[in-house]
């Protein structure tokens, strides 16, 4: 699992990065998490993202789109919480799970270098 | 001399030698003081908080049904039973790895769950889920309702048997 660990660490360096988790959206479960602080539990933050992702999908499969999903993009007050899907085989069901405050990240940035991660992420 | 002889004879047990029977504490199943209408609740808002839960059976480590909400016309007796049994084997697992007190176990087949809780050294609270349940969700949340299940039945006076 060095792959996965070094993965979650590249992502917490990411600027603004508060924490970030790889989840499995069959279970709500997750494979491994970095980051956080004493308010946000993560693993609380995936079981309920989980639940976001399902929705998306099944709304995906009702209007027939025939696609997937690349990332969401969920704004808060002070943070934004992305969460991208793993696309190659070895992370079917998985996504990446990713906190980063708003004032101190720069979203673009953000997305792209956690795109870069999910590419390079294999299991 | 054959080999028979060599083996150790059974001799009988001396009367006070065999150590007294484990005395057990009365079963929680079957006690009309037990706070039904709470205990329903606390069953309800557990399905209704996590979707794809069928029901929940409360029984006893005895094996015994002490109430359900099952809906689907899964006896829940058999239920009561299968999560002592499932109890049984994580207490055992518990002892022989001396990883302390039973809480939790989940069997997981093709369409879907059984994940027994443990709610105290008496009593047991399954959860029946289908295939696409969010398991992290109701780990999460089913705690929560084991403690409170334990509140309601602390306070219950023990019938007798």
């Amino acid at each position: 699992m060095g792959n996965l660990d070094i993965a979650l660490k590249n992502a917490m360096s990411i600027d603004g990065a508060i924490g970030v988790a790889l989840v499995d959206y069959t279970s709500g479960m997750t494979l491994g998490v970095a980051g956080g602080n004493g308010e946000v539990d993560l693993t609380v933050a995936a079981a309920g993202n989980t639940d976001v992702v399902r929705a998306k999908l099944r709304t995906i499969e009702m209007l027939n789109l025939n696609d997937e999903i690349e990332d969401i993009l969920i704004t808060l007050g002070s943070q934004y919480h992305l969460i991208r899907p793993l696309s190659n085989r070895t992370g079917k069901g998985l996504f990446l799970y990713l906190m980063v405050s708003k004032s101190r990240a720069n979203l673009a940035m953000a997305r792209h270098q956690l795109r870069a991660i999910e590419e390079s992420l294999e299991l | 001399m054959s080999r028979v002889d060599d083996l150790p004879r059974r001799t009988p047990a001396q009367a006070g030698a065999l150590p007294p029977p484990r005395a057990l504490p009365p079963s929680l199943a079957g006690n009309p003081t037990l706070p039904y209408p709470a205990i329903g609740q606390e069953l309800a808002a557990l399905r209704l908080q996590i979707p794809g839960v069928h029901g929940c059976v409360l029984g006893g480590v005895d094996g015994l049904l002490v109430t359900h909400n099952l809906q689907n016309g899964v006896d829940p007796h058999d239920l009561a039973a299968l999560a002592a049994t499932m109890f049984g084997l994580g207490r055992q697992v518990g002892y022989r790895l001396d990883q302390g007190d039973f809480q939790q176990s989940t069997v997981r087949n093709a369409n879907g769950y059984l994940s027994v809780y443990a709610i105290s050294p008496q009593a047991l609270l399954a959860v029946v889920g289908t295939d696409s349940i969010n398991v992290a969700r109701l780990h999460l949340h089913a705690p929560t309702t084991a403690a409170r299940l334990a509140d309601l039945l602390d306070g219950v006076t023990p019938t007798g048997s």
